[in-house]
């Protein structure tokens, strides 16, 4: 690699500025707290990211097929309470981990279905269930927290090998997806939706299918969310997730995903959901207004997206 | 030169490394028709939309009106009477046709209103000014034809006080018909003093309406003559580097036991096209021709089970009759639809993707990366693909390279029958011998054809039967062994 390319690389990948901005952030905390760099403190962080990721990873694909999910932080709270009432009255937590996933799935799966069949448009719909699920999580526990037993606490703070559990699933989620995304028919069909869904439609790609597809993925994994959440809380409370849709949204836009679809890569959504945590845990660290952290971020995506598309102005038409 | 209206000095223009335009020098005076030619990928489009302020160039000069100038801006180069209808279509599909006539440029009442009963009559008499008064000019412009909107574009352009008009490749989707109508404004804009630089690839109209003839290859001009010190073979020379002969193309004989592959008995959909009745071949090639708004596509539409039918029936040896594209794909059957930038390209993915994409949803679920660039590279070296390799994204080619792209696709998932909708538009000469070259010989080997196309002659060298459609009626069903374009011609023109 020439120096030429190395910049070319920075100046076209939005991936590579937030990739930049996430080591300065690092750096500046290194410095700026004595106890970032603690074990404790790097295992809190890699925790706040990995909900964030394996979230995004299902918001990803679906933006790429060009279409939006809004649904996934009430579906975090709903999966949330539902496992933790599943596990409570059959005791069987196993039961309370597929009941979690599957509400999401569930959920996921209606969104798709209702975009692709009814043709409503994706923003409608899921702003529609983001409301029905939220709702059906606070009126199924009549607004109260709902106890999780222990094993939900190992999903939550558990470690294997001195990892956290959920950066391990973060990791193994982020393989497959990456390898779905590049690899596989249906991964390929999902950029080839977003970018033009008439010609895919016209080359034979079933394009209702792919859409409902990475609805259901995106359900599932907000599903698989909420239970990693709940379990870090130890308790699962009906408002879980509240305004976490917006966290994914912009991990996914600072990892290079275009918004109207067609383009943006994995690895690069990883990186966008690793400042997003990486602020929030700044922001603990030095102590700064919670209310602070909302305008930072916001910040933080215009600023990525501007300069990014500054960047490739010219490039695009 | 002081009487030019436009003259540009070494021109240059880099994409990445790719090195496009090499100093291309060009003069046109006001009242001149100068024909701008180069096989796909030569740097044409991207000379002209240097010149309306559509791409920023490298280097060079350009004197508009006899003072140096730099247009930074489409609209600056608008407002100074510089107006480029683009090779692409670029309506804006859900605005009404009118809309889209005077967009930027609605003229208002004093309360800033937009008045569309003025509006609307405004419009018709544009329309019927580019012969077009069947379009009613409060549709939306995304429900019009690939040709009808080429023909509202045209419209536009002369909604505005053009100086200069540039035509990139405005005839692609017309037949000879409309093509004629467009010819009639040109020649009178040009008597108005207007300059018109004209791209095109088909030879005819380029000496039916041309005053001089400047060829591009490479990004270099290596010919500038005045069109009647030019012939054709020259041309063609100038563009390839070498002379070319085009082989005499020998129609498959088919033979009266071959198998029927589709057969079509009366079929119709609501309103815009039938009934129609036809019986494919094995190893035949229906070309199907028709005036713009004949229902061509629409009949396609039909056979490939995207356009729901109304009446009739159509059968095929398997039973097996699609009802949407992907079952379509799936039964063997492949489409190369009309208007490559709205139904054809997926713009940001690779080339190699974009050839492989429909023949990938007949194979597994785990792609075979290395044989989709292998595929790519012997349709690369068979049509002549100009790019820089298989990853790059297809938005990036020129608009014949994209063509050949899609029509790789087609050819890739080995169908059975094979339909294009004007396949070679857009096409440089040597390609489209090419394309003509591969369609037979797939014919040969038992795949069969139907493809629709506004080049007549393309039509009488190309298919082994001929339809002809008039206003949704089949007018004429042939064997192509003694037809003369009068034939046909007549067939389109005839009320049904
Ligand atoms: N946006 C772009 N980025 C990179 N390369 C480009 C871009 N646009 C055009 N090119 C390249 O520039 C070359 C010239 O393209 P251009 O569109 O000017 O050809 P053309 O003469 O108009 O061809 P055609 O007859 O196919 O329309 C092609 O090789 C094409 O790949
Ligand atoms: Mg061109």
């Amino acid at each position: 690699m020439t120096a030429a390319t190395v910049i070319r690389f920075v100046r076209t990948r939005r991936e590579a500025t937030v990739l930049a901005m996430l080591i300065l952030v690092f750096l500046g905390l290194t410095f700026a707290s004595e106890f970032f760099l603690t074990g404790r403190n790097l295992s809190n962080v890699a925790r706040q990211i990995s909900v964030v990721g394996i979230v995004a990873l299902g918001q990803a694909l679906v933006i790429i097929a060009g279409g939006i999910d809004l649904s996934v932080g009430s579906v975090i709270g709903l999966s949330a309470v539902t496992g933790a009432i599943v596990s409570a009255t059959t005791g069987m937590p196993s039961l309370g981990i597929v009941g979690a996933i599957g509400i999401g799935m569930a959920i996921g799966f209606t969104n798709g279905v209702l975009i692709t069949k009814l043709r409503i448009n994706p923003f409608i719909t899921t702003l529609g269930t983001l409301s029905i699920a939220r709702g059906a999580a606070l009126l199924i526990t009549n607004g109260n927290p709902q106890r999780f037993d222990n094993w939900a606490a190992f999903l939550g703070y558990g470690k294997i090998g001195g990892l956290p559990v959920q950066f391990i699933l973060l990791v193994a989620l982020t393989i497959l997806v990456w390898l779905f995304a590049t690899r596989t028919r249906w991964g390929r069909n999902v950029y080839a939706v977003g970018d033009n869904a008439r010609a895919a439609r016209l080359a034979g790609i079933d394009v209702a299918k792919t859409r409902i597809l990475v609805f259901t993925v995106s359900g599932s994994l907000a599903g698989l969310g909420g239970l990693l959440l709940g379990g870090m809380l130890t308790n699962a409370n009906p408002n879980l997730g509240l305004g976490y849709e917006l966290d994914v949204i912009a991990a996914v836009i600072l990892g290079g995903v275009a918004l109207a679809g067609g383009r943006g890569s994995i690895g690069g959504v990883v990186i966008g959901a690793a400042l997003i945590g990486l602020l929030r845990n700044a922001f603990v660290l030095l102590n700064v207004s919670g209310y602070w952290q909302t305008i930072t971020i916001g910040l933080v995506v215009i600023l990525a997206v501007g300069a990014d598309s500054l960047n490739r102005r010219t490039e695009e038409d | 030169m002081t009487d030019c209206l436009l003259s540009a000095r070494g021109i240059a223009k880099s994409f990445d490394q790719n090195r496009v335009l090499h100093g291309v020098d060009f003069d046109i005076s006001a009242g001149q028709v100068v024909a701008l030619l180069g096989e796909n990928g030569a740097g044409k489009s991207t000379f002209v939309n240097i010149l309306s302020g559509a791409l920023p160039r490298d280097a060079g000069t350009i004197v508009w009106n006899g003072a140096e100038t730099v247009f930074r801006d489409t609209r600056s180069a608008l407002d100074a009477g510089i107006i480029h209808i683009h090779q692409e279509l670029s309506l804006i599909s859900s605005l009404s046709v009118m809309e889209n006539l005077f967009i930027g440029d609605y003229r208002t009442g004093r309360s800033g209103v937009i008045d569309r009963k003025s509006l609307a009559a405004k419009a018709r008499e544009l329309l019927a000014r580019v012969g077009a008064a069947h379009i009613d000019p409060r549709v939306e412009a995304g429900s019009l034809s690939t040709a009808e909107q080429q023909i509202v574009e045209i419209a536009k352009a002369l909604a505005r006080n053009a100086r200069l008009l540039i035509l990139d490749e405005p005839t692609a989707s017309l037949t000879p018909h409309e093509a004629e109508a467009l010819f009639a404004i040109v020649r009178d804009l040009r008597a108005h003093g207007v300059a018109i630089i004209f791209i095109s690839h088909r030879f005819d109209e380029v000496f039916a309406i041309s005053d001089r003839v400047v060829v591009l290859r490479d990004g270099r001009v290596v010919g500038d003559r005045p069109v009647s010190q030019t012939t054709r073979a020259g041309i063609i020379a100038d563009m390839t580097g070498r002379a070319f002969t085009f082989d005499a193309l020998d129609k498959p004989a088919i033979s009266a036991g071959a198998p029927v592959r589709l057969k079509a008995e009366a079929i119709a959909d609501k309103g815009r096209v039938g009934p129609i009745s036809f019986a494919l071949r094995k190893g035949e090639i229906l070309g199907i021709f028709g005036l713009v708004g004949a229902g061509r596509t629409e009949l396609l539409e039909l056979l490939c089970g995207i356009r729901p039918l109304a009446a009739g029936r159509i059968t095929r040896p398997d039973g097996i009759v699609p009802v949407n594209s992907t079952q379509a794909w799936q039964s063997g059957l492949a489409l190369l639809p009309e208007g490559r930038k709205t139904n054809g390209i997926l713009p940001s993915l690779s080339l190699a993707e974009n050839v492989a994409v429909a023949r990938r949803q007949k194979q597994g679920a785990i792609l075979d990366l290395g044989g989709e660039k292998s595929l790519f590279a012997r349709f690369r070296d068979s049509l002549g693909i100009v790019s820089e390799g298989p990853q790059q994204p297809v938005r990036r080619l020129s608009g014949g390279n994209q063509q050949k792209v899609i029509f790789a696709r087609c050819l890739a998932s080995e169908p059975e029958i094979l339909f294009l909708d004007e396949p070679t538009h857009g096409v440089d000469v040597r390609t489209k011998a090419d394309i003509y070259r591969q369609v037979q010989d797939l014919a040969k080997k038992g795949m069969s054809v139907i493809f629709v196309s506004s080049e007549l002659p393309e039509v009488l060298a190309l298919a082994s039967t001929v339809m002809v459609l008039s206003r949704g009626r089949q007018t004429m069903l042939a064997a192509n062994d003694r037809l003369t374009e009068n034939d046909v011609l007549t067939a389109a023109f005839a009320q049904a």
